[in-house]
């Protein structure tokens, strides 16, 4: 295993107390498999991936947990120690990539100093790396003395791939990396990823809200909801097969363009905040299913090889899934 | 004869753009086409979908269709009258009729009204009498499915969701009763789990009140659940228009097909093939001649570079705007 995170707590403080971001989430990512973290604004995801690279907002406390990469445990790590396993080993594409690159510097000077002060390269190899750099993510080489304002969306976010993959991480953390981008570029976008992550047998972390990015990149999924895991797994077993009624009702609110037109149920109500979060299954108020003994917390229960739900009704989640597929299950849950 | 209650003929629009030094000396006004000669009509109680990447236009075309932004050429007719030709009695009155849906449901209300002020404002704007207001406002609560008790309506935007402030704006566009509301990304800003509420939210919307309706968004999925039919725009110009269910069967237009195929599916067992397009929108400054999107377009011949491909009925109630349709 590549990267082990284990019982991850993270913390916010904010004026009326501790926010709990992220509440004891583990996950793991096999070396050369691409991992979606997948979830809602505010379910932690963001959050969870940011603690691994350390690179965090002032207000966020490192509550518990343990990270390990390739054995090497990153908690434990000073600041200087961990400086240098950024961009060798983990690199992080930030979800805005207007925030990746800096606005007044040139793109190709930028992918320059990475290499010269963290790669110890001289200025002529990290010219040649950079224009590699740029051929791999299929920019012109030309257009590395441009600004960030002189690329388009889909330039930026290519340009960025290009600056994480300058000193060859094992590991890249992007936080959704296509989100901003219109269907037609973000499809190239994630081709030239994707190749990219194969012929380098990169491992990946992709944060994104959208379940078709993860059915169309990655090997397994984390469905984060409230700042826990309520499933994960193989894609195409959680996809198929999914144990929890959050990922059910996920896939049921998604629009398709292919096959025959469904109707779309949302999961009324709103995620629980998170500064008195409600005791045992943080999804019940919303969920249809929940019953009483949902307020204990939710079980571990295994589907499959690599396939977990937390949820005290999973083994029943095929019967679950037929109801779920009913769009009045949806309907007044609850109580809002 | 049965007349649209929006007709738009020739339509485009021109923004000037900044003029550089050289600009300046040499007398040049750059412009940039963001809207080239559209024509359509839209049927009372018609649902119309506008997809396109961004830049393409879709948005500016949705904001001269309710006079937010005038024309540079062209017209839009609203139930037989020229928007741009109204006296002051006419324009209030298409102003009731016609309303617009903003994209971000948390810069669209004002933070400090509460949100009874916020719905009351429109009424009060269109002159209705104030002993109807709080009918109106019940009624508009009911359709989107918000709770309308004192409470919530003395309640300010930051203390809503983001699903129930778009629920909000919505009703802030019913509340005139209109016939006709452009609805630009009204989703895009939802978390997935609240959006398909507010898609069914539109659904209804349009069964019940029989509204016409544009619908802009990038996301031709989305349109598809919303829309009966839909336009197909390329930097500034429709390149295809027909019943959303053919459009997306059996796309016509070389650009409908990258797009149809581009839109990712929740499921593992998808294509991975290429799409058929590479690169980006051009620079609209400088468009390419002929049909702009042959540079990207995997059957573009000579002809393509010279020739302005004219938007064409191919039957079926379907028009494309290409040589080899």
């Amino acid at each position: 295993m590549l990267l082990e995170v284990r019982d991850l707590v993270i913390d916010y403080r904010a004026t009326r107390g501790r926010v709990r971001a992220v509440d004891g989430v583990s996950f793991d990512v096999p070396a050369g498999a691409v991992v979606g973290v997948v979830g809602e604004s505010g379910c932690g995801k963001t959050t969870a991936v940011r603690a691994i690279t350390r690179v965090m907002p002032s207000s966020a406390v490192f509550a518990a947990g343990s990270i390990s990469l390739d054995g090497v445990d990153l908690v434990g790590l000073s600041e200087r120690e961990m400086k240098k396993h950024l961009w060798r080993d983990i690199a992080y594409v930030p979800q805005s990539a207007m925030n990746a690159l800096d606005p007044v510097w040139r793109v190709g000077k930028q992918i320059e100093e990475v290499l010269v002060d963290r790669g110890g390269m001289n200025r002529k190899a990290a010219r040649a790396r950079a224009e590699d750099l740029f051929a791999m993510v299929g920019l012109e080489a030309k257009r590395l003395g441009d600004f960030p304002h002189q690329f388009s969306g889909g330039m930026r976010q290519r340009a960025s791939i290009a600056l994480a993959l300058a000193l060859s991480p094992k590991l890249i953390i992007a936080d959704e990396p296509v989100t901003a981008l219109d269907v037609v570029i973000q499809r190239q976008v994630l081709d030239t990823f994707a190749d990219l992550q194969k012929q380098l047998g990169l491992s990946v972390i992709l944060v994104t809200h959208d379940i078709s990015v993860v059915a169309y990149v990655c090997d397994y999924v984390v469905v984060m909801y409230a700042g826990k895991v309520v499933e994960s797994g193989p894609v195409a077993d959680v996809l198929d097969t999914p144990g929890h009624p959050y990922t059910m009702g996920l896939y049921n609110a998604f629009p398709e363009l292919a096959g025959e037109e469904r109707e779309l149920s949302p999961i009324e109500g709103s995620p629980p905040d998170l500064l008195d979060p409600p005791k045992g299954c943080r999804f019940r108020a919303r969920c249809p299913f929940a019953i009483a003994v949902c307020t204990l917390d939710p079980p571990e229960h295994i589907i499959g090889t690599g396939h977990v739900a937390y949820c005290h009704r999973a083994s029943e989640a095929q019967d679950l899934r037929e109801t779920a597929k009913r769009t009045e299950t949806w309907v007044g849950v609850t109580s809002e | 004869m049965n007349q649209p209650l929006i007709a738009v003929q020739g339509l485009s629009k021109r923004f000037d753009v900044s003029r550089s030094m050289a600009d300046v000396l040499t007398g040049r006004h750059p412009q940039l086409q963001a809207v080239s000669d559209v024509d359509f009509t839209l049927q009372r109680g018609e649902t119309l979908g506008i997809v396109g990447e961004s830049g393409c236009g879709k948005t500016t075309l949705g904001r001269m269709l309710i006079k937010l932004i005038p024309a540079s050429e062209g017209t839009v007719l609203f139930d037989g009258q020229d928007i741009a030709a109204m006296d002051r009695t006419q324009e209030l009155a298409f102003r009731r009729r016609a309303q617009l849906v903003f994209q971000n449901p948390f810069d669209a209300l004002n933070p400090h009204f509460t949100i009874l002020r916020s719905l009351r404002e429109p009424l009060h704007n269109a002159r209705v009498p104030f002993e109807e207001h709080a009918g109106r406002i019940a009624e508009a609560m009911k359709m989107v499915h918000l709770p309308a008790p004192d409470h919530f309506l003395q309640s300010f935007p930051h203390q809503l969701s983001g699903g129930q402030l778009q629920r909000v704006v919505l009703a802030r566009a019913l509340v005139l009763r209109p016939e006709f509301i452009v609805a630009d990304e009204p989703v895009s800003m939802l978390d997935v789990s609240v959006r398909a509420g507010i898609l069914n939210v539109l659904r209804e919307v349009r069964d019940r009140m029989g509204l016409a309706a544009v619908f802009i968004s990038h996301d031709l999925a989305l349109v598809r659940y919303v829309c009966a039919r839909t336009i197909t725009m390329y930097l500034g110009a429709v390149v295809e228009d027909g019943p959303t269910r053919d459009i997306v069967e059996n796309p016509l237009h070389p650009y409908t097909k990258a797009l149809v195929q581009a839109v990712p599916i929740p499921r593992v067992d998808q294509s991975h093939a290429p799409l058929p397009i590479t690169g980006g929108l051009p620079d609209a400054l400088n468009p390419p001649s002929g049909c702009r999107f042959r540079d990207r377009c995997p059957v573009a011949e000579a002809r393509c570079a010279t020739e302005v491909p004219r938007l064409r009925d191919v039957g079926g109630a379907r028009r494309v705007a290409c040589h080899f349709v």
